[in-house]
């Protein structure tokens, strides 16, 4: 049985988890590649709207963080 | 209910007659029973058509988004609180407004009446909490407080909260011991049962907006659903774009509903739509001890900024 | 190192492994390495010492997978010379080392760990990746103790006599995080002497930790740990409040470190002749806080006292101030500017986006297939060229890119590589250099949340790439070339309050040349301090701050405003009008930045006969019959120092900081007119804070009585004809004890004005206990987040006068800062108003944080909302917040964002995954 691939789409704030997301990478932490990361000016940015469309567009998750 | 009618009428015609105000917008009779309409008088001969009953529903402060000059208006408790609203909210300045306030007793669910009657009614009148209905066939009456609308079982601000006259003495407000009790039961569903909830809910929805249309705080010059660059939702009607409509409906009234349920009274396919808005209305309550319209000194809590937020949601 | 691009080949592949220094030794590293993953510049260095080549002869493996060659083993510490006008010392302070006079076997115990090597264990980058556990056996630990005042507050060999400052704070701080990390309930303990959480907000911190956490706090110093091999568990034997001998285990046994001076500090103050005290700290004097005693050399920092982050931060500021000053005049003297690139004007073309897949050596192509990208990318609407790099941040491709702009006539560029975070600046300036806007760019994140940390997902990572890629390219689409405001700065400040903070931010403002309004509302200046006797280091206080008073007097570019009231404020940073009611006349100052110091008052009792019985007084009514030498306080028997009257109470949670030390000099001079005095000070925790403790040493030798009081308690005073009788219970006895005095004085609380006008009309914020509150509590201490105004001295939180004033020049120097620029360059990812859809609902003007939108006052859209885009930080909260949509983000704007989201999938790809397409078309493209 194959896995299905799934996506998550991440919403990150860009001063604070954008920025741990990079730290992540230079401490080479590894983890699942699922996520696609749309990087806000802050989760104040945030809109429903967002979330509603990512789901539209067949997103398995949405994640916002900031 | 007579006597209120009586008032409206002497508060109202006064105040045409003495030009304090350029109009005043109450109820009149309507054209079938059971249905009231709103009615904008401009003279104090018109005035004199305004009426009161238990069929006043309709929230008259969606008819005062962005007017010029005097206005009265005829303020139950939800409308006050819709004034103060729209007052905080710039759609209407406290200065322009003289408010006639009806300390109300709750409206009647003209769905659940009809269900329970056979036949047409083809009248209606009231008499204390007594009401009494006429079909071609018989002659029934019904206790008011048997048939009320859902919002106005559970309203604890049923004397309006602004106001320049009362049209009788304030009533006593309702004490509900559980108000959400309809929410707690959505929220304790699990999640197929909750989502086979939604699904049902939204179902014959035909995306007509007269939810939207029927509700004071819908009054943008552009509604998103109707905006093109972007396009925030669909025009179809797709599940998604309809639940969409829904949820960003609901989002726009968070911390700003009044549970007058207007859309509910609205909507020609019955549909439960204060499902969506009671939810925001208890997050409001139990997060931020917040319920809408009640002081024009605050905005409401999803319209600040304050770093000191409580924020236990997000751990 | 300018060739290193830290990719870290060569740490991975260096055979060396040492102990890792940050990680306190719980973990490895490589002999090459960066010092810990946020370090700037983010460049490896080998360690020369155990660099196998370099010891041995052999090795050279980081000089083979160095993509750059950046690999220099010649590389030696080259000894430089710089000539300078001025010196700021900030060489801080090191942890107390538990090992070296080993109590409690600190050195053979690993179950024993310094509160530093455990703020490495709960970390998520830490040796054990955040997972709390015990370092024995890597069990997960059920009950963990901290001993506070290891190595401080401690007169025996090796430690160190004064208090320092911090720890309490922290370990409340680890304790918290300690029960947070845990899966299961954690049983925390801390035993202290004092809690002394002193600084702003710290005893709300304090207070979470004790009653939401449910932190233990036993008073009782510990003495020795006693391990039990069997179980891996550390027993602590401790007296506990009802006096019982009490005996318990814990897994892990934290040793709340001390802050002390190191010999290389040491060495650098001999070196530079400036002098030390008998604790090694840099003297200073409290109205000159970071001035040592050589001229022309400052300190900041915990070489100068222990001190916390927020108070370095602070003396950092009020240091480079200080310097600054000397240096005002040659400001710019050694600017270059850079020479302008004519832009040209894209607006109307069809985008031309050019995309430049980075393979940043192997870091990225190594994992994703870098050719099936950038031929995907090819594909893709509107892209024009599409080309991969070896190495996009070097100068060379650099060079490349901005040719390829000029020849494909390329309007928008995507530079898919590492992150935007690092380099989004460089890249930008790449498109400025061939002249088009910089806004017409953006990055996919592909190496940092990509490569690196998929490294052996290959399939999934390319797969990942192309999506980011994608999804950059289709925003990059509708970006627009934009434009930063720039805000002309008006020379001059406006401090508001004459206090000690007031007056020295004017004086600094205008040592560094700016003309200046100083605003008191009263008929004099001094505040506060005009009823203060001396500091505690014994500085007379009315002769300090007459002096400061005669130098603003005398300073003709500080226009002093008695008798003052603003009345109302308009503008914003860099144009601010002030409108003053001065006695009686209005008027408007302009000015291009604020400092808000209205200081705070003294907290007036209604309880322990305060205003009934006059022998009971205030702690400044007290210091201000010192200043008054008032002889009758010698001849009373008997005097009663009550503390926290007003403190730490419900009403008021917060610690006033000042009244601990303030009673304790007291009772010394009290002491000192009459040595037969009885003087007692009843006190909930004594908070002498940092060198202030050697006051209270002395104050226990000499014979004042300390008696903690059990808060929980009847406390009463009572007026008899002879004495004031003083009714409580002592903890330590636990029983009532009764004291007759002849004088009882409040330390009283430190009170600010709530509801300050100012917050409003300045657009601060306060925060709950009324003080104003900072931008941010570690980072910007001095800031508002307003723009343009500042805060210090007391109306931003209790604290005493050396604080003041290094906060006041710590202000004057953050508003240095901002005139010195003249003009601002703000922005340009600002929000936006579509007026013709705006409702007027107001949500926007009261969301912001920053003040930013308001109504639009006259003409067409006459109360619509409209931006300053000055003052918009770019947050979005007010387009987010807007039901009409009326709001758009420059930049981040919801088509754009819209655009990443609806470019999730392939088009072309069907059926990679379980997406919805069917509803795409009919709705979603249309925002594109």
């Amino acid at each position: 049985m194959t896995e299905k691939k799934i996506k998550i789409i991440s919403f990150l704030c860009n001063w604070c988890s954008y920025g741990a997301a990079d730290l992540a990478g230079v401490s080479r932490m590894q983890y699942p590649a699922d996520i696609r990361v749309v990087r806000i000016p802050c989760t104040g940015r945030m809109s429903p709207k967002f979330i509603l469309s990512a789901f539209r567009e067949g997103a398995d998750g949405v994640w916002v963080s900031g | 209910m007579d006597s209120y009618t009586k008032k409206i009428r002497e508060l109202a015609s006064n105040l045409l007659k003495d030009n304090k105000v350029d109009m005043v917008i109450g109820f009149n009779q309507g054209t079938i029973p059971m249905a009231t309409s709103p009615q904008v008088a401009r003279t104090p001969e018109q005035a004199l058509e305004f009426v009161w009953n238990s069929n006043c529903s309709i929230n008259l402060a969606n008819y005062l988004s962005n007017q010029k000059g005097k206005i009265g208006i005829v303020a139950k408790g939800c409308d006050s609180r819709n004034i103060v609203t729209h007052i905080i909210e710039n759609k209407i300045s406290r200065e322009q407004l003289h408010i006639i306030g009806v300390p109300c007793t709750g409206m009647l669910d003209k769905v659940k009446i009809s269900s329970s009657i056979d036949g047409e009614i083809l009248s209606y009148s009231e008499e204390g909490d007594t009401i009494t209905l006429k079909t071609k066939s018989s002659e029934q009456n019904i206790v008011k407080n048997d048939f009320l609308a859902s919002n106005c079982e559970t309203c604890t601000h049923r004397n309006p909260v602004i106001y320049d006259d009362l049209v009788a003495d304030l009533v006593t407000e309702q004490k509900i011991d559980d108000p959400f009790k309809d929410v707690r039961k959505i929220e304790e569903m699990d999640s197929d049962a909750k989502w086979n909830h939604f699904e049902n809910l939204l179902e014959n929805c035909i995306r007509c907006y007269a939810c939207r249309n029927a509700c004071p705080l819908c009054y943008c010059p552009t509604c998103f659903v109707d905006e093109s660059d972007p396009q925030w939702v669909g025009k179809g009607q797709n599940n998604i774009d309809v639940r969409t409509f829904h949820f960003l409906r609901a989002y726009h009234c968070a911390g700003r509903c009044t549970d007058c349920g207007a859309c509910e009274q609205a909507c020609p396919m019955d549909i439960k739509v204060r499902d969506f808005t009671r939810k925001l209305n208890k997050d409001a309550l139990e997060i931020y001890g917040w319920e809408a319209g009640l002081t024009l000194e605050q905005r409401p809590p999803l319209d600040t900024f304050n770093p000191e937020d409580p924020d236990e949601f997000i751990k | 190192m300018d060739k290193c691009i830290a990719c870290g080949l060569c740490a991975e592949k260096c055979p060396k492994k040492v102990d890792n220094e940050y990680e306190e030794g719980l973990g490895k590293r490589k002999a090459i390495y960066v010092k810990y993953p946020q370090a700037v510049p983010l460049k490896y260095s080998i360690d020369a010492k155990n660099c196998i080549y370099l010891t041995l002869g052999k090795c050279k493996k980081c000089e083979e997978v160095c993509p750059t060659k950046a690999i220099n083993y010649e590389d030696k510490a080259k000894e430089v010379t710089l000539n300078v006008g001025l010196i700021i010392i900030s060489s801080g302070c090191k942890p107390y080392d538990p090992g070296e006079h080993d109590i409690y076997g600190y050195k053979n115990n690993k179950n024993i760990v310094t509160s530093l090597e455990f703020e490495r264990m709960l970390s998520s980058s830490g040796p054990y990746g955040g997972h709390l556990v015990r370092p024995s056996d890597n069990k997960e630990p059920k009950k963990i103790a901290w001993l506070q005042c290891v190595g401080s507050r401690d007169n025996h060999l090796g430690a160190n006599g004064y208090c320092s400052s911090v720890c309490c704070t922290y370990a409340v701080k680890e304790a918290m995080l300690a029960k947070e990390h845990s899966h299961d309930s954690l049983d925390t303990a801390i035993f202290y002497m004092d809690v002394r959480t002193h600084g702003k907000d710290y005893e709300h911190f304090y207070n979470r930790g004790k009653d939401e956490s449910g932190i233990r706090f036993v008073k009782s110093r510990v003495q020795n740990i006693v391990p039990d091999s069997e179980t891996g568990t550390q027993i602590i034997q401790y007296i506990d409040e009802t006096g019982k001998r009490q005996k318990e285990e814990f897994d892990i046994v934290v040793l709340s470190v001390g802050l002390c001076i190191g010999n290389e500090s040491i060495e650098l103050a001999k070196k530079m002749n400036i002098g030390l005290d008998h604790y090694n700290f840099v003297t200073t004097n409290s109205f000159e806080p970071v001035k040592t005693s050589k001229p022309g050399i400052y300190v900041c920092g915990a070489f100068e006292a222990p001190k916390d982050i927020p108070s370095s931060v602070i003396e950092s500021s009020a240091a480079a101030g200080m310097a600054g000053i000397n240096l005002a005049e040659s400001r710019w003297s050694l600017t270059k500017t850079k020479e302008k690139i004519e832009e040209i004007n894209v607006t109307g073309e069809a985008p031309r986006i050019g995309v430049f897949v980075c393979r940043c050596g192997t870091n990225i192509a190594g994992v994703v297939d870098v050719p099936a990208v950038v031929e995907m990318a090819k594909k893709l609407p509107y892209v024009e060229f599409a080309q991969e790099n070896m190495f996009s941040c070097s100068q060379d491709t650099q060079d490349a890119i901005t040719d390829v702009i000029k020849e494909k006539k390329l309007n928008r560029v995507v530079i898919a590589a590492c992150t935007p975070k690092t380099h989004e600046g460089l890249f930008q300036e790449t498109l400025t250099n061939a002249g088009i806007n910089k806004y017409l760019f953006d990055m996919a994140n592909i190496r940092n949340q990509c490569s690196w940390i998929h490294a052996e997902a290959k399939e999934e990572a390319t797969e990942k790439a192309k999506d980011l890629v994608r999804m950059t390219t289709a925003k990059v689409a509708l970006h627009a070339p934009l434009e930063e405001p720039k805000l002309e700065i008006d020379q001059s400040g406006l401090v508001v309050g004459g206090g000690v903070a007031g007056i020295t931010a004017a004086q600094t403002l205008a040592q560094q040349g700016y003309h200046t309004h100083l605003i008191e509302k009263e008929s004099k200046l001094g505040g506060q301090a005009n009823n203060l006797y001396k500091t505690w280091q014994g500085e007379d206080i009315q002769t300090n701050l007459s002096a400061l008073i005669k130098s603003v007097e005398k300073n003709d570019l500080i226009e002093i405003h008695l008798n003052t009231e603003i009345t109302g404020v308009d503008g914003f940073v860099g144009s601010f009008e002030t409108h003053i009611n001065k006695n009686s006349k209005d008027e408007t100052l302009k000015h291009g930045v604020t400092i808000i110091a209205t200081g705070a008052s003294e907290f007036k009792s209604d309880q322990y006969q305060y205003n009934e019985d006059e022998r009971v007084i205030t702690g400044l009514e007290f210091d201000k019959l010192l200043v008054n030498e008032n002889l009758d306080l010698k001849e009373k028997n008997t005097a009663v120092f009550i503390q926290c009257v007003g403190s730490r109470i419900k009403e008021r949670p917060y610690c006033s900081k000042v009244c601990c030390t303030q009673s304790i000099r007291n009772a010394l001079q009290l002491k000192k007119l009459n040595p037969q005095m009885n003087v007692y000070i009843l006190y909930r925790d004594m908070r002498p804070f940092g060198l202030r403790e050697d006051l209270y040493t002395e104050a226990r030798n000499i014979g004042i009585q300390f008696i903690k009081f059990d808060f929980n308690e009847d406390f009463s005073v009572n007026s008899e004809e002879d004495y004031l009788q003083i009714l409580f219970t002592d903890t330590s006895l636990r029983r009532k004890m009764e004291i007759k005095a002849q004088l009882v004085v409040l330390a009283s609380a430190i009170i600010p004005e709530k509801n300050n006008k100012l917050g409003p009309l300045y657009k601060a914020t306060q925060n709950a206990d009324g003080f104003f509150m900072e931008a941010h509590a570690k980072l910007r201490p001095v800031d508002c987040s307003t723009d343009g105004v500042f805060i210090c001295g007391l109306t931003h939180a209790p604290k005493p006068i050396d604080e003041s004033i290094s906060q006041a020049q710590a202000a004057a120097t953050r508003a240095v800062t901002l005139l010195a620029k003249k003009t601002m360059n703000m922005q340009g990812t600002v929000a936006y108003v579509d007026q013709g859809i705006c409702s007027s609902c107001g949500v926007c003007v009261s969301i912001c944080p920053f003040s930013a939108p308001t109504f639009t006052k006259e003409g067409r859209f006459e109360g619509k909302a409209e931006i300053n885009p000055v003052l918009c930080k770019g947050c979005g909260l007010c387009v987010a917040s807007c039901r009409s949509g009326a709001l758009h983000l420059k930049g981040f704007d919801t088509n754009q964002i819209f655009a990443q989201i609806f470019a999730l999938n392939d088009e072309s790809d069907k059926g990679s995954t379980n997406t919805i397409q069917v509803y795409k078309k009919d709705s979603a493209e249309a925002a594109v």
